[in-house]
């Protein structure tokens, strides 16, 4: 029978684990509902309710009965139909309306979308739903024939009649159906349509074949407190597997040692220019590509000190998978775990909420403390607690300890005998045993710029990213946000060698034509020209307040950080306080929120900048907002108030 | 501002005489006049001559006095826009005829107030003081953005904001980073040497984040000693760096804050106004029973006679509503009677920016008053 069960607040099911000190149930576990089959009723393959014969569509969640869909995705495999539908349809199964006519069964479901796009629940499980209900509608009806317009204009019309609890004008309603009219396989559709707004259909070469490289994707940030070692942790993982050569490697070791920084040979590697080279630090996220046996590895090494962070999150939110690496010798570890002072916690909680669920604590400078297993032990207590606190499983965290330095247990076994108590995996072989992470190829393109080149010499402009959603190859169009100015990519550039096709989760040079060098930014985006991504200045956020001393009141100057933007944000309003362990409405329009509080709050940026509802795209969905020095909160984008 | 003469019964009428100075003195001034006062000042009027061939109307100068309805202050501008009804007899100008005076630096005009009440005379007082004046050039950035500011008295004054675009720098593309970087400065040196007048400030102040100020800071040395700009080679030890998080313009705070500013502008009413918010801000993450905001909560905090510390925006001075003006008034006097401190913040600080956001009035209290949270704001 239907489970209308709330699972409390979950973002990315990240903010609800961050565990103050009570226990929340977690999602993921909860056992997909028996089979029941009853005479005269047909169960909704979305929320598994038994619907009567009569019903066309499901009671509960509104979904279209009809055929149930083919070619299932690998979002198959993530979780079940139940967990999902029930999760979702729970807070805002009040909201749908029943129009219960032939055509308005496509509004119901799409404002239903609408809705539930406020509801900041589960992910992927998400967007399977929007290609389920959608391929049964498109199974079901053939409400593909109408016009895309006409269609745009009945919800519109719909959402007017809905309560005005969302303020969203007309336009941003058309990119929303554009978005919810995401379809996954919908093979059975018109070809011909592939453009209309009634929905997305990939094409064939977006979709990776079987005969394809093998080897996939995976974009690892390297994270830690200052001076742990990441970056000669990088420089030599890159020299041991062969993409340094000798002549590079005896440049960097001379040089470093000319400047008086022979011990920083190997960061030299990542370190490119000449102020981090002298000052011995990195100051941003440098990009190195490297291949392990199961995966394309793309290396974010990231800097670790305090006045950086903000480079590091912009770096870093492309990561799929993260190194944390600590320095075990006495006294750093416990610099860098400080509350105030130390990047290790911060730049956990970041990566957590990244929405990385997979880490490798690698316990670096093992040499200096002579391969001691107490300290390492007592590391991982101390270390671990911590993590479990912000809401990793310790399945899916491993410890590793290692030097760098001494290139013990990176790519082989632990030569030096003091090591010899550890027996498990080395790094890389680590980070092989990661689980591959979810890729949208079927959603349309979607790619943050992290990075612009400019060489003036062709007048070329590269933008570089990290695809988000959907394929890109050269001749395909793409709109460049925010200037709304339609560029054809001449080539794309994938680890410093020309690639024919770059899919989601490739990390990507690519070189436009058609649009002035001024107009691509760092924190823009390049979408679809059909699907434009939204901008705008006043947002709502749902935050989690991290356990920081100054509180957010009205009025409080943040800085904003979302994707690669970054912007300056005053607090318009806080909306109301959230109970962190139920997620529901615990007060209205409080004075201000304080530590480990949740928060529905509504922003207004100086600037307007490229913005996803969370609930449509996880990348350009998540916000940090700090100040002084510090990240204060982290939150998703629940809705765009206005542009 | 130089006080001319000055006949001033206390909360009773009364006339001054005034030369304002600097903006902040304007803004001062802007603060003084209420609707309803009496200002004279020499002004420039378009007069229409019966005149046959040659020109219809003409500018010209005469002394009127108007009384105020409305005014309008110009930040950048420096000057300060009073409408109102002509009532001194002029030969050009009819009694009851409407005219704009502009009130401008360095130019004489008299006030004539009907009540001179506390406020008023300690915003004279304020004026008339020619020591402490906070006077500090900061130039605020990060990669890609810098904004040059002017702390004055009671005004902050964006000079310049230059934003640049950036590329990172790895592989082939860090030439393009440095020549980005090196125009990045470029700009900002120029608006630096055009902005920052030594013979004014006390000290210039480069902040940012990260090593941004230091690289600047030896850039800016570099291009002083090649075209030889004396003003910034005699002054480089008044020069000071400064660490912030940020480059946006509200980490002013936090460069008011930083000790080697506080101990040059200690004395002044900027540092004091960054110190008392502060304090309450800190309050209100320590134990926010004690602390409140919104004329509300103030106000019933005041009822209890528990307000120790009461921060306020001049903002609601100048509300041209008489009576909230009085109440506000009334409530920094008894607030001072019962021994506690009230605080003027000028809205046009970062500080009273903030305090502003939060309704422009808040206060630290003596004792917790825990069911304010239940009353609505």
């Amino acid at each position: 029978m239907p489970r209308k069960v709330n699972y409390g607040v979950d973002y990315d099911d990240d903010y609800d684990e961050y565990d103050y000190g009570y226990e929340v149930e977690d999602n993921e576990e909860t056992p997909p509902e028996q089979e029941t089959i009853k005479r005269s009723v047909w169960r909704c393959a979305v929320c598994t309710y038994d619907n009567d014969e009569t019903m066309s569509s499901c009671d509960i969640c509104g979904v279209l009965r009809g055929p149930l869909l083919k070619n299932l995705t690998y979002d198959e495999k993530r979780a079940g139909f139940n967990s999902l539908a029930a999760n979702i349809f729970y807070l805002k199964s009040s909201r749908v309306h029943s129009i219960v006519v032939g055509e308005d069964e496509a509004v119901k479901v799409s404002s239903k979308r609408l809705d539930s796009s406020d509801v900041s629940t589960a992910k992927d499980k998400h967007n399977r739903l929007d290609e389920i209900t959608f391929n049964m509608q498109s199974s079901g009806k053939s409400l593909l024939s109408l016009m895309p317009k006409e269609r745009n204009v009945m919800v519109a019309n719909s959402s007017s009649s809905r309560n005005g609890g969302k303020a969203h004008d007309l336009a941003s309603n058309l990119k929303n159906i554009s978005f919810s009219a995401e379809s996954g396989h919908s093979n059975d559709t018109n070809p011909g349509r592939a453009n209309s707004y009634a929905q997305y259909k990939p094409e064939k070469w977006m979709l990776p074949g079987k005969t394809e490289h093998s080897l996939a994707q995976l974009n690892l940030a390297i994270v830690g407190h200052v001076d742990s070692g990441k970056s000669t942790l990088s420089g030599r993982l890159l020299h041991l597997l062969g993409r340094i050569s000798q002549k590079d490697m005896q440049k960097y070791e001379k040089e470093s040692k000319l400047q008086g920084k022979g011990s920083f040979a190997y960061a030299w590697a990542l370190d490119e220019s000449a102020e981090e080279r002298e000052r011995g630090i990195t100051m941003t996220v440098a990009v190195a590509y490297f291949d392990s046996k199961i995966y394309h590895v793309v290396v974010l090494d990231s800097p670790g000190h305090k006045d950086f962070v903000p480079n590091m999150i912009t770096g870093a939110t492309q990561a799929d998978a993260a190194i944390l690496v600590i320095d075990a010798s006495i006294g750093s570890f416990e610099a860098g775990m400080d509350g105030t002072k130390g990047q290790t916690r911060e730049h956990a909680q970041l990566i957590r909420s990244f929405g990385v669920d997979q880490l490798i604590v690698a316990v670096n400078k093992m040499d200096v403390v002579d391969y001691s297993k107490d300290r390492f032990d007592l590391i991982i207590l101390q270390l671990g607690t911590f993590l479990r606190s912000c809401g990793f499983k310790d399945s899916s965290v491993s410890w590793i300890p290692l030097s760098a330095a001494k290139n013990q247990n990176l790519v082989s076994a632990p030569s030096d005998f003091r090591l010899s108590w550890y027996h498990g995996p080395n790094l890389l072989d680590t980070i092989d045993s990661f689980q591959p992470p979810p890729r949208d190829f079927s959603k349309p393109l979607l790619m943050p710029i992290c990075d612009v080149i400019k060489s003036s010499s062709q007048g070329q402009v590269s933008a570089c990213g990290k695809l988000e959603a959907g394929a890109l190859r050269s001749g395909s169009k793409v709109l460049v946000m925010p200037s709304a100015i339609i560029a054809t990519v001449r080539s794309l550039e994938r680890d410093s060698q020309p690639c024919t096709i770059g899919r989601a989760g490739d990390n990507v040079a690519v070189s436009l034509h058609g649009v002035d060098a001024n107009h691509v930014l760092a924190g823009g985006v390049l979408c679809h020209p059909d699907f434009p991504v939204a901008f705008a200045k006043h947002l709502e956020l749902k935050v989690l307040v991290l356990d920081v001393a100054t509180p957010i009141l009205i009025g409080s100057q943040l800085e904003f950080h979302i994707h690669h933007a970054k912007e300056s944000a005053r607090v318009a309003r806080i909306s109301s306080l959230l109970d962190s362990k139920t997620g529901k409405v615990a007060k209205k329009a409080p004075r201000c929120i304080v530590a480990k509080q949740s928060a529905v709050v509504e922003v207004t940026l100086h600037e307007a900048v490229c913005v996803e509802e969370f609930s449509k795209c996880k990348a350009l969905g998540r916000v940090f907002l700090r100040t002084l020095g510090r990240t204060v909160a982290v939150g998703i984008v629940t809705r765009i108030v206005e542009v | 501002m130089k006080v001319l003469h000055r006949d001033v019964v206390p909360n009773g009428p009364g006339v001054v005489k005034l030369v304002p100075v600097d903006s902040d003195d304007l803004w001062l001034v802007y603060n003084l006049i209420a609707t309803g006062d009496r200002v004279m000042a020499v002004t420039f009027r378009k007069v229409l001559r019966a005149k046959s061939g040659g020109k219809n109307s003409e500018r010209v100068a005469m002394k009127l006095e108007i009384e105020v309805e409305a005014m309008d202050y110009d930040k950048e501008g420096a000057v300060l826009r009073i409408k109102g009804k002509n009532i001194l007899q002029n030969e050009y100008v009819t009694i009851g005829a409407f005219h704009t005076l502009q009130l401008q630096l360095c130019r004489p005009f008299v006030l004539t107030k009907e009540t001179w009440d506390s406020l008023a005379l300690d915003v004279l007082h304020q004026a008339s003081d020619p020591g402490a004046t906070a006077d500090l050039a900061v130039v605020l950035m990060q990669e890609g953005l810098a904004n040059i500011l002017l702390v004055g008295r009671s005004v902050t004054i964006t000079s310049s904001r230059i934003e640049a675009s950036i590329p990172r720098k790895h592989g082939p593309a860090i030439v393009g980073y440095e020549s980005a970087l090196k125009t990045f400065f470029e700009n900002v040196v120029q608006a630096f040497i055009k902005h920052v007048d030594f013979n004014v400030i006390r000290c210039a102040v480069i902040a940012s984040p990260g090593f941004t100020k230091d690289q600047f800071h030896r850039h800016l040395l570099l291009e002083a000693e090649r075209k030889q700009v004396r003003p910034i080679i005699e002054n480089k030890s008044r020069i000071i760096l400064v660490q912030t998080s940020s480059g946006y313009k509200h980490s002013l705070r936090e460069v008011l804050d930083a000790p080697s500013v506080m101990k040059m502008i200690k004395d002044t009413k900027a540092a004091e106004e960054v110190r008392t918010f502060r304090d309450f801000f800190d309050m209100l993450s320590n134990d926010p029973a004690r602390a409140c905001y919104g004329p509300k909560h103030v106000g019933i905090a005041h009822e209890r006679l528990a307000v120790q510390t009461l921060l306020i925006t001049d903002d609601l001075f100048r509300s041209s509503d008489v009576k909230s003006r009085q109440k506000y008034e009334d409530l920094v006097k008894e607030v001072k009677k019962a021994g506690g401190i009230a605080h003027i913040f000028s809205s046009m600080h970062v500080s009273g920016e903030e305090l502003a956001q939060l309704t422009g009035i808040a206060a630290i209290l003596r004792i917790p008053l825990p069911d304010l949270d239940d009353i609505e704001m």
